[in-house]
């Protein structure tokens, strides 16, 4: 019996600028040659027992419903409970930072009040990570916390689109927007218990349009808040140079076998024939998904599903989203090539290490 | 009605624990697949899977039939394996005896045409085309026929037809064949006519039993239409190691004699999902189909990967097909050889030689270097 339903906010965009994000939510993102983004929070979460999971949608939201469905291929169609695709408030579509808009939450009181489980356990969509969210709950249940949180020492600079708490002995004492090394970056998975969460949203319904940990940093004496600390992969995605790396991450056999393997991540299921690699395709170090067609060279890469690499083309140290025909003799270096790109015959495009090119989506 | 509980004894180590539709195929797919597919393009909604030797990875597999759009409130997906009466029981003893026992499944759906398939054939069919053939002949049974070489006619059952292609005279195995149109053992019956052929060879003591050998000779004894259905494209019966490792084999090179990619009629399987296959960065794969979840960090040549199979460092696959989950570890060789599900060849081992018959590996087996 599971002790917890689950919420993803998959409403809000990120800060950046970047146009691998304009027209997508981020949740509905292409990652890794085969899957969204989103698949991550859902999996997490139906991998630990939780069969009641609310998705708040963001305005865009056709990507993301054609990906989910039913909920089917995370075993969420049931007949009670299963998949429950909830609206957004049009303010919180616009709104970067703010990922638990109270608004959002107190709009659809109803599924917490509907679903009796103990706990509600919060997620987004941009983190991947594969985190055993059962664990997390018995953590929370043994701390006897308010809301517990996680969270991991950020190894980079300068993300200003995650939230960083201040924390003294696991409990959170504070916290600001933007991450610099060594702070403790908030993951975005929340757990907190039903109750206490539907007290808040009647306590904060002046405040509405503040995220809810926001609205609890002043608080946060009232409310024991603590750090649970994650100790695996995770990459927080809200750029293009993040979305990039957290690809070529996972040409690393370890990072892939812990992110794909520790705990299944389950995503749409497609019709696709296995990869075919051609008599002459030189492919090494790379990451191809099925329903792919490879003749040419490929090294350093990820392919998504259902790619064309054409005899003489070359691609290195690329992601080729699904769909993309790579025709004779182009060549691709340090790109990003969005779906169903065709590149022409002879082409080449090529970014740099430091400034990867990106194609955007025909 | 899909004809799903044969053996296939043939095949060896392959189906000593599953039933010949559920062998892996293609790096993706179970044969079954491209009946069911068939069926779920031709517009054909309910098919009931008539089931007996070793079901339980094929049940499981089947499922409610969601995998080829066959989940469907009226019909879908039955599985039909054999079954208890007040008067006991017994075992389908033959192809007609297979579908009699279930014709209150058949009473139960009430069809116009009864579409009878083997479960353990690749071919793409329009069975929509066939029907509109039977149809357009008034014909009583349609058989699906292609033409094969004249020097194995005798292998196979013939149909002797006249230029409208209505059947004069079936002979299984004939010794001097008079055609080479050999039946594919798919026939469309006209549901009413099935129904009470089937009861009548039922209480015959003398009947085998089977489609071949006892229905298609007493209709024909009848005078009932019989007709052919002209079916040209490709077409295997996997019966043998040997056939089925040169059917996955001819689904590679530029031009494959069987086309995985085809759009119109796409395979649908009911697949896992997994993470893109990782090659590494000394791996190399050529002339191959590789699935999902695999890791290959050695040497792939002319062979057919599925899904989560591992080849290590410096290892060799060459002419194979690796079931899903198989392990090549370092090192290990394997030519010309069938390694089934989760079977191992571990580090340094050899398994398989080109200028031989193919190999076999069962499931879960293990073959240790020196052995």
């Amino acid at each position: 019996m599971p002790k917890a339903i689950g919420l993803i906010t998959a409403n809000y965009t990120t800060a950046s600028k970047d146009d691998v994000f304009s027209g997508r939510p981020v949740a509905s993102m292409p990652y890794l040659g085969r899957y969204r983004l989103v698949d991550f929070a859902l999996s997490n979460m139906v991998n630990a027992g939780i069969r009641s999971v609310g998705m708040i949608m963001p305005t865009n939201y056709r990507s993301l419903v054609d990906h989910v469905g039913s909920g089917k291929d995370w075993d969420l169609d049931r007949k009670n409970g299963g998949l429950f695709i909830m609206p957004g408030t049009a303010f919180g579509t616009s709104r970067t930072g703010a990922r638990f808009l109270i608004r959002d939450l107190v709009q659809n009181k109803e599924f917490f009040i509907k679903n009796k489980e103990k706990y509600v356990v919060l997620s987004t969509a941009n983190f991947v990570c594969n985190v055993d969210v059962k664990a997390l709950i018995a953590k929370h249940e043994e701390s006897g916390a308010s809301i517990s949180v996680l969270t991991k020492k950020a190894k980079c600079d300068g993300n200003i689109d995650v939230v960083t708490f201040d924390v003294e002995d696991g409990r959170v004492k504070g916290m600001k927007q933007g991450a610099k090394f060594g702070e403790t970056v908030f993951l975005d998975y929340a757990v907190v218990e039903r109750e206490l969460l539907l007290e808040l949203l009647d306590a904060f319904a002046a405040i509405d349009h503040l995220d809810l940990f926001e609205a609890l940093n002043s608080e946060l004496g009232r409310f024991r808040v603590m750090a649970i600390d994650f100790e695996g992969y995770m990459k927080p995605i809200f750029d293009k140079d993040s979305y990039f790396t957290a690809n070529m991450d996972l040409l690393d056999p370890d990072v892939l076998t812990e992110l794909a393997d520790s705990r299944p991540v389950k995503t749409k299921a497609h019709d696709n024939p296995p990869a075919k690699y051609e008599p002459g395709a030189k492919v090494s170090n790379a990451l191809v998904a099925s329903g792919s067609r490879i003749y040419g060279a490929v090294q350093s890469s990820v392919l998504g599903r259902s790619v064309i690499v054409e005899e003489g083309a070359s691609v290195r140290h690329s992601i080729l989203m699904q769909g993309v025909v790579v025709k004779a003799g182009a060549q691709i270096e340090n790109a990003i090539i969005d779906k169903n790109n065709v590149i022409p015959a002879g082409t080449e495009l090529r970014g740099t290490d430091g400034d990867i090119l990106y194609v955007k989506k025909n | 009605m899909l004809l799903a509980g044969g053996q296939g004894s043939r095949l060896g180590v392959l189906t000593s624990k599953v039933a010949k539709p559920a062998v892996s195929f293609g790096g993706k797919y179970r044969i079954i697949d491209f009946v069911l597919s068939n069926c779920a393009n031709s517009g054909i909604s309910t098919v009931g899977v008539l089931t007996q030797y070793r079901p339980y990875l094929l049940h499981a597999y089947l499922g409610t039939g969601e995998a080829w759009n066959l989940d469907e409130r009226d019909g879908g997906v039955a599985i039909l394996p054999p079954y208890a009466t007040q008067t006991g029981g017994a075992w389908y003893a033959g192809t007609a005896d297979a579908i009699t026992q279930n014709i209150g499944y058949l009473e139960m759906q009430d069809p116009e045409y009864i579409l009878i398939l083997s479960g353990d054939q690749l071919y793409r069919m329009d069975y929509e085309d066939m029907l509109a053939t039977h149809k357009a002949n008034n014909a009583d049974l349609t058989v699906a026929v292609m033409p094969v070489p004249w020097e194995e006619a005798s292998r196979f059952g013939i149909m002797n037809c006249d230029d409208e292609g209505r059947i004069l005279e079936f002979v299984e195995k004939p010794k001097e064949p008079k055609s080479n149109l050999a039946s594919m053992g798919i026939y469309i019956f006209t549901a009413d006519l099935l129904i009470k052929t089937l009861k009548e060879d039922a209480e015959d003591p003398n009947s085998s039993h089977d489609f071949g050998g006892d229905i298609i000779p007493k209709l024909l004894a009848d005078g009932k239409r019989l007709y052919t259905y002209q079916f040209k494209a490709y077409w295997r019966d996997v019966g043998t190691v040997a056939s089925f490792h040169e059917a996955n084999m001819e689904l590679l090179g530029a031009e494959p004699a069987f086309d995985l990619f085809a759009q119109d009629a796409p395979i649908m399987s009911n697949s896992s999902t997994r993470p893109p296959a990782f090659i590494g960065p000394k791996g190399s794969v050529d002339d191959s189909l590789v699935d999902n979840g695999c890791t290959i960090l050695g040497q792939v040549e002319h062979s057919v990967i599925s899904a989560d199979v591992y080849v290590g460092k410096n290892a060799v696959v060459k002419d194979s097909i690796l079931f899903p989950g198989a392990r090549v570890e370092e090192g290990a060789v394997v030519i010309n050889a069938i390694m089934a599900e989760r079977s191992c060849v571990a580090a340094g081992a050899t398994f398989g030689a080109a200028d031989e018959d193919t190999v076999t590996l069962g499931d879960d087996a293990i073959v240790e270097k020196g052995e």
